[in-house]
């Protein structure tokens, strides 16, 4: 099915101030659009953590949302450093945050494990130096 | 659909079309149109905000006057806890009731019963929603949920406030009595304007009907003339230590004893909090309570004395009280609120459906690429954003940017 619309905002790194809105802006598109609030909360919550990733691990990326009639896709790229263990990060505890992030109550080890709990559809792909692209399926329907 | 009432107005004669209001609305609920500020009902929240930077006096909070009171043979007063504060340190709760009574009062109810009420059925509800439970007693912030934070309605408690305990209250009182209920006039005696509206939808139910809402600003000079320090202050206080509580922010959470809890005030903290609640920011969090108002309710609109002191009042008065009731059983009493706490969810979207919205926020967007993006306000929005909204949504022309109109628009 046609992609009817596309929304995409950089996400610098290490932006704790910033970060999070491209995440409010999504939530706003999706009022506007009228789906449902209870998706709009797993997108939200899946979309924030996403993007808080970025802030947080990577030297920074984007945050791309795609409308279709029947699903919204949320994908979360950035530029490295990439995951070693996929399998590991997406383990319920398991973190590499900083001290500093950690204090600030982020790196949990709940990020990745909470986006795919909110989400219908969930893809991740890594390679070590290049990058991280995170996809995210909610259906609308 | 039914209009909505709100209680923050405007007077049109003495606007005279600046932008204060508008750049200061929260929730972008006012617009200028032909050189006046028009408030967009859905959207406004009763915060108060453009009362409060109108340098005209053109906003207003629409009240009842004292004046009312005469309609009724049997007349009560519900003060707001933060009255006590309100005439100074030396002034007693005692004092500033019997004022009540010399200015035509027949009965001063005594709201921190209905508090410490409220806080027991608090306790229970915060178990029965969605963690970080949300209070509901300020009713900017019910209104700030409902319309722009709709997925956190599960947060809220289903709480009865002690107004409403305390209409309940008085109404059976003089049922029993063999009273009429139309000869029993109730008033609130308010510390902010968005009683008003909260009152009115209330009110709607009979067994809690109250009458009017009076600020407390109106009664403080006749309050003043009337009090009378020689009373026999021997006379113990029945009034509640963890009621008085409630008068400003965290009182809540230490009227019922909670840890892990926050307490936040002044709108745009409290919108910062919803933010974060939304995100699952907040998950160790187990209770909210969050006031539109800087320092909870004592920083209320009405209200004479400045927040601060009303504050540092409040809490040495109930640190001179030794009593709170003690309540045994209330479900009899919440059983009789049943129905009466509908939450009114409002939409964004564009469009009733999801194509045309679709095609409405296309438009907006290639709208908000032909704005300056300096949010001048001259157009009569808040901001090009909030402008490109009205012009889908047929509620501005394009026209009305002054940059596009006179060709000012910097290409390059």
């Amino acid at each position: 099915m046609d992609e009817l619309l596309n929304v995409k905002y950089d996400v610098a790194s290490g932006d704790f101030i910033r970060g999070g809105e491209a995440s409010s802006n999504i939530k706003k598109l999706l009022q506007q659009l009228g789906v449902r609030n209870d998706i709009i909360k797993r997108i939200c919550v899946a979309c924030y953590e996403a993007e808080m990733n970025i802030v947080i691990h990577s030297v920074g990326g984007y945050i791309e949302a795609k409308v279709f009639s029947d699903r919204i896709e949320i994908t979360a790229f950035d530029n490295g450093p990439g995951i070693e263990n996929i399998d590991l990060a997406l383990q319920e505890g398991y973190s590499t945050a900083s001290n500093l992030a950690r204090e600030m109550g982020f790196g949990g080890g709940m990020g990745l494990p909470n986006i795919k709990r909110s989400c219908d559809e969930f893809y991740i792909d890594s390679k070590v130096g290049e990058y991280t692209k995170i996809k995210i399926i909610v259906y609308l329907k | 659909m039914k209009e909505l009432f709100h209680s923050v107005g405007l007077i049109s004669e003495k606007c005279i079309g600046c932008t204060k209001c508008l750049m200061n609305c929260p929730v972008e609920a006012i617009r200028v149109k032909n050189g006046k500020a028009v408030i967009y009902n859905e959207k406004c929240i009763d915060c108060g905000e453009c009362i409060k930077v109108c340098p005209y006096g053109a906003h207003v909070s629409i009240k009842d006057s004292l004046e009312d009171i005469k309609k009724f043979n049997i007349k009560v007063a519900i003060p707001s806890v933060t009255l006590y504060s309100q005439l100074g340190q030396d002034v007693s709760p005692q004092m500033i009731n019997d004022a009540l009574l010399k200015i035509g009062f027949d009965e001063v109810f005594d709201i921190t019963y209905a508090c410490d009420i409220a806080s027991e059925v608090l306790k229970k509800d915060i178990e029965k929603v969605d963690k970080p439970a949300i209070s509901t007693l300020c009713p900017v912030v019910i209104r700030l949920i409902e319309t722009q934070y709709p997925t956190l309605i599960s947060h809220m408690v289903k709480m009865i406030t002690p107004i409403e305990i305390s209409a309940l209250m008085i109404r059976e009182k003089y049922e029993k009595l063999g009273y009429h209920n139309d000869e029993v006039g109730l008033f609130f005696l308010s510390p902010c304007p968005s009683w008003a509206t909260k009152v009115n939808s209330i009110s709607r139910n009979d067994n809690i009907r109250i009458d009017g809402v009076i600020s407390i600003d109106e009664v403080y000079p006749k309050l003043l003339k009337n009090i009378n320090k020689n009373i026999d202050i021997e006379n113990k206080p029945s009034i509640s230590s963890t009621g008085l509580m409630w008068a400003y922010s965290e009182g809540q959470s230490r009227a019922i004893g909670i840890d892990d809890y926050i307490a936040v005030d002044g709108i745009k903290n409290v919108i910062k909090v919803l933010n974060d609640v939304e995100n699952e920011r907040l998950s160790n969090v187990k209770f909210i309570e969050a006031y539109a108002c800087p320092s909870g309710c004592v920083g209320g609109l009405l209200l004479v004395e400045n927040p601060f002191n009303a504050e540092r009042i409040t809490k040495k008065l109930i640190d001179k009280i030794d009593f709170s009731y003690q309540i045994d059983d209330h479900v009899v009493l919440e059983s009789k609120f049943i129905g009466n706490n509908r939450k009114r969810e409002v939409s964004q979207k564009l469009a009733e459906d999801f194509e045309s919205a679709v095609k409405k926020i296309k438009m907006m967007n290639n709208i908000i690429n032909m704005l300056p993006g300096t949010d001048c306000g001259l157009c009569g929005s808040p901001s090009c954003k909030a402008f490109a909204e009205d012009v889908v949504k047929g509620l501005a022309n394009l026209e009305d940017c002054k940059f596009i109109n006179g060709g000012l628009k910097n290409e390059g």
